[in-house]
């Protein structure tokens, strides 16, 4: 049973230095504002597919789902987004090199990947389990507002999402 | 000297995109005319055919020249009309791919020559 006057100089010093030490570590980790994934090199990923939608970082999934995806052009959502086969094969190169099950994948790619049943190859990025897991702080009443609408409109609030930066500092909430 | 400067704008102005009135030129061409009115009228027409969108003006808002949003994903589309947006309608495949995606969309069929020269000259026309 500890008491008052086990408090000794000695003590208190260990603790102190145990906190220091973990805040250095703290501050050294990389945070949350610095969720940057590796984007497509060119222009054509975000001028065929961030013509409609945000430029997805394609290590918010993992390759067998943008596989299925590019081969479901003619039907994407309900709507015909068929491209050009040169196009079509350039996008899916990118988009396979890096998936969060890609070779380059960084480890939140992997966390992200890791949160996906080895056999599903979901198509929406705000059903797998790190999006709601990020997001769920976020009020229903927030999606709701007009410049965001949608779980989709990543770039309403990730102002840099095209450059494939989702951190929390480069955030901001339209009214 | 002046030979060389004079190929080197013609190099210059020719990497340079389309100007809007040479978009309406070739679609004049296919259509044999084009008139802002009938453009007009099918920017603001309501339509049945596609599934996206019953009209263009779903996205593109009642005013070419105010930014629009996609129905669907929310995402912001500059403005169509090239006086608020310099860039629209400078690149022949970029046009013909938007018509051919959108007309889809909304009218649930490709646009007819006619249509795509009409809506350019309305679009052109907007000041």
């Amino acid at each position: 049973m500890a008491t008052a006057s086990e408090i000794t100089w000695k003590n208190l010093l260990t603790l102190m230095l145990s906190v220091s030490a973990a805040a250095a570590l703290i501050s050294n980790a990389p945070a949350d504002d610095e969720a940057i994934f590796p984007m497509p090199t060119g222009k054509t990923y975000v001028n065929e597919c961030g013509s409609c939608h945000t430029a997805y970082a394609p290590g918010l999934l993992p390759a067998r789902s943008w596989r299925k995806m590019m081969g479901e052009l003619g039907n994407h959502f309900g709507e015909d987004a068929s491209l050009e086969e040169p196009q079509r094969l350039e996008i899916l190169k990118h988009l396979e090199l890096l998936a969060a099950d890609g070779s380059q994948a960084n480890m939140r790619m992997r966390r992200i990947n890791g949160a996906i049943a080895a056999g599903a190859a979901p198509q929406r990025i705000s059903e797998t389990g790190y999006f709601k897991y990020m997001h769920d702080e976020v009020p229903a009443y927030i999606w709701k507002r007009k410049k965001i609408g949608t779980l989709a409109n990543c770039i309403a609030c990730h102002t840099r999402a095209n450059e494939g930066r989702y951190g929390e500092r480069e955030v901001r909430i339209p009214q | 000297m002046n030979k060389l400067v004079l190929s080197l704008l013609l190099v210059a102005s020719s990497a340079q995109a389309d100007t809007q009135q040479q978009i309406l030129d070739g679609l004049v061409a296919q259509a044999g005319s084009a008139s802002p009115a009938r453009g007009e009228k099918l920017f603001r027409g309501k339509f049945t055919g596609g599934k996206a969108a019953d009209s263009c003006t779903a996205c593109h808002t009642e005013n070419a020249k105010s930014a629009g949003q996609h129905v669907k994903t929310h995402k912001a589309i500059d403005p169509i009309a090239p006086v608020a947006q310099k860039d629209r309608f400078t690149d022949a495949a970029k046009v013909e791919k938007w018509f051919k995606r959108n007309c889809q969309e909304v009218l649930g069929r490709a646009c007819t020559p006619q249509e795509k020269a009409d809506f350019t000259a309305y679009m052109i026309s907007v000041k």
